[in-house]
């Protein structure tokens, strides 16, 4: 294996790596904020690319303007699926199992959508600066792939600077992790509720605007997005947002490297090997909590 | 300060609370004693909304609560300990407390107005410890955070759900004497209790609850009586 190829198959792992945290990065907000596994991230994603891809390419407006009412398209539908889905189930005593359930039809239900509209075809959304290349060590990475990767490092670190130090992001975990205890305080537990599926909602729509550059807006993206962004969440311990980030990146690379050292048909094998190894050496995922504390 | 009108609670539609009717004046403390499963926190979680109400009123200083949302009464002045504490136990102690003064700060003019040095000042073991989890605390420290971060939210009323069960008796010592302070600053509160000693000294008056009913009311002399409460104790929480 020649250098070059080495590079150019870890830049590729590491661009999907991003994209799966991406995906991830949302499953991670919504389940630490609201303890709901949303079976909707990737089809979040899907919505907003949608959106994106109706503003810029079909009716020709500026692509920012695309960009950003995809991201905020990917927020309202968070905020609608909290309340037509989950407040309802929620009023009906449902359990996590249940709202993983509403959420997985409600996936479903986008790529029936998508696919009435817009068929089985698949859409080219252009990216950060159209397909231009730049050179690493000889291989080729994409221009959009590098933004991808400065954007979602950036959205990261102003996740941990919300969860940490805001008064709105404390009392968003505080709701999460002892409702009761919260709701005693004052916090209006089914409003932070609500609030963090439009932030996961928002971080879906992002992930959609920056990943439909690289693999094509098709109604079926959806529920790949999410079970690849679900593993790289799980790898990070299912609660860190640096965690399903870092598990993204992991799963991409080990793909990339499956891919040029076995074949390209094993790469979900070996993934996905490597993912059952990990949750069995350490269930807790990589940056997962330690054990429960507490009473 | 605080009045139930023949409050009736319970979990989904069967009823454990019936016509219960208890007052807690301003500036009082009032102690409600009984056996397990009498209805003592549950009597707590309907007063503070984690259960709705199904008939009666509840009423802070003469106005109704009872339909509002749990959220809504700590701003009202209600707080409570509830039993178990429900502490964020993954978070510091400083975030604990930061998180509570935030939404007392929402309450303005209030009669008590507790500071974040106030309380590290009333327990001073924390000044220390701002930056660990409280999940890795003992249950009396952790019993102290969760008054605390009660008293954080500027209260007229406290409600304290068990405050002694399963605690060391010198750690008991330490709660009672906060209690005491707190009484002296003219706090109303409201306190449930299994162990009749530590409610007696802590409390002005007493009410007995049994199968989710008020059977007695004592006035601070029968409840300061110790033969009298013998006699309880044998037939109520015995």
């Amino acid at each position: 294996m020649t250098l070059t190829l080495l590079v150019q198959s870890v830049l590729a792992g590491l661009t999907n790596g991003f994209v799966y945290g991406l995906i991830g990065l949302g499953i991670a907000v919504v389940f630490r904020g609201a303890r709901i596994i949303n079976a909707m991230q990737g089809d979040l994603a899907l919505i907003g690319s949608v959106v994106a891809y109706l503003i810029a390419v079909s009716l020709g407006l500026p692509m920012i303007l695309g960009f950003l009412l995809g991201v905020v398209a990917g927020g309202v539908t968070g905020f609608l699926v909290d309340r037509l889905m989950i407040r309802p189930t929620a009023k009906r005593r449902g359990t996590e199992d249940s709202f993983l359930l509403v959420t997985l039809g409600g996936a479903f239900a986008v790529s029936a959508t998508v696919l009435l509209y817009f068929g089985r075809d698949s859409y080219v959304l252009p990216g950060i600066g159209g397909n231009a290349m730049v050179d690493v060590f000889d291989a080729a990475m994409r221009v959009h792939a590098i933004w991808l990767i400065v954007i979602s490092t950036g959205v990261v670190l102003a996740l941990r600077w919300f969860y940490a130090k805001t008064a709105i992001g404390q009392a968003m975990l505080a709701a999460s992790i002892d409702p009761e205890g919260a709701l005693t305080l004052g916090i209006n537990v089914g409003w932070m509720r609500t609030m963090t599926l439009a932030l996961g909602g928002l971080v879906g729509g992002l992930a959609g605007v920056l990943v439909a550059p690289l693999i094509n807006i098709q109604y079926e993206m959806g529920l790949l997005l999410t079970l690849k962004g679900f593993a790289a969440a799980i790898l990070g311990g299912l609660t860190s947002p640096f965690g399903a980030i870092f598990g993204g990146v992991i799963l991409g690379l080990v793909e990339a490297l499956a891919v040029v050292t076995i074949s390209s048909g094993y790469k979900d094998v070996v993934a996905m090997t490597l993912l059952i190894a990990i949750m069995i050496a350490m269930p807790q995922g990589l940056f997962g909590r330690r054990g429960r504390l507490g009473g | 300060m605080l009045a139930t009108h023949q409050l009736r609670a319970g979990y989904g539609s069967v009823a454990v609370l019936f016509d219960v009717d208890i007052a807690v004046g301003a500036g009082e403390s009032i102690a409600i004693i009984g056996a397990n499963g009498a209805g003592k926190s549950t009597l707590v979680r309907a007063i503070c909304g984690l259960i709705p109400s199904m008939a009666g009123t509840i009423e802070k200083e003469g106005r109704p609560i009872q339909s509002l949302p749990p959220h809504a009464r700590a701003e009202h002045g209600v707080a409570v300990v509830l039993e178990g504490r429900h502490l964020f136990g993954e978070l510091s102690l400083e975030s604990n407390l930061r998180i509570a003064e935030t939404q007392g700060s929402k309450r303005r003019n209030a009669r008590f107005d507790f500071s974040f040095e106030d309380v590290l000042d009333l327990f001073p073991f924390m000044r220390g410890r701002l930056g660990a989890p409280v999940g890795v605390f003992s249950g009396g420290e952790q019993q102290m955070v969760a008054i605390g971060r009660a008293l954080l939210l500027k209260p007229d009323l406290l409600i304290l759900d068990e405050p002694s069960t399963g605690l060391a008796p010198k750690v008991v010592r330490e709660i009672v004497a906060v209690i005491q302070t707190l009484r002296q600053k003219g706090m109303s509160l409201l306190l449930i209790e299994q162990h009749i000693g530590v409610a007696s000294e802590c409390s002005d008056r007493a009410y007995v609850m049994s199968l989710g009913k008020i059977v007695k009311e004592l006035d601070s002399t029968d409840w300061h009586d110790q033969s009298l409460l013998a006699e309880i104790t044998q037939a109520y929480l015995g």
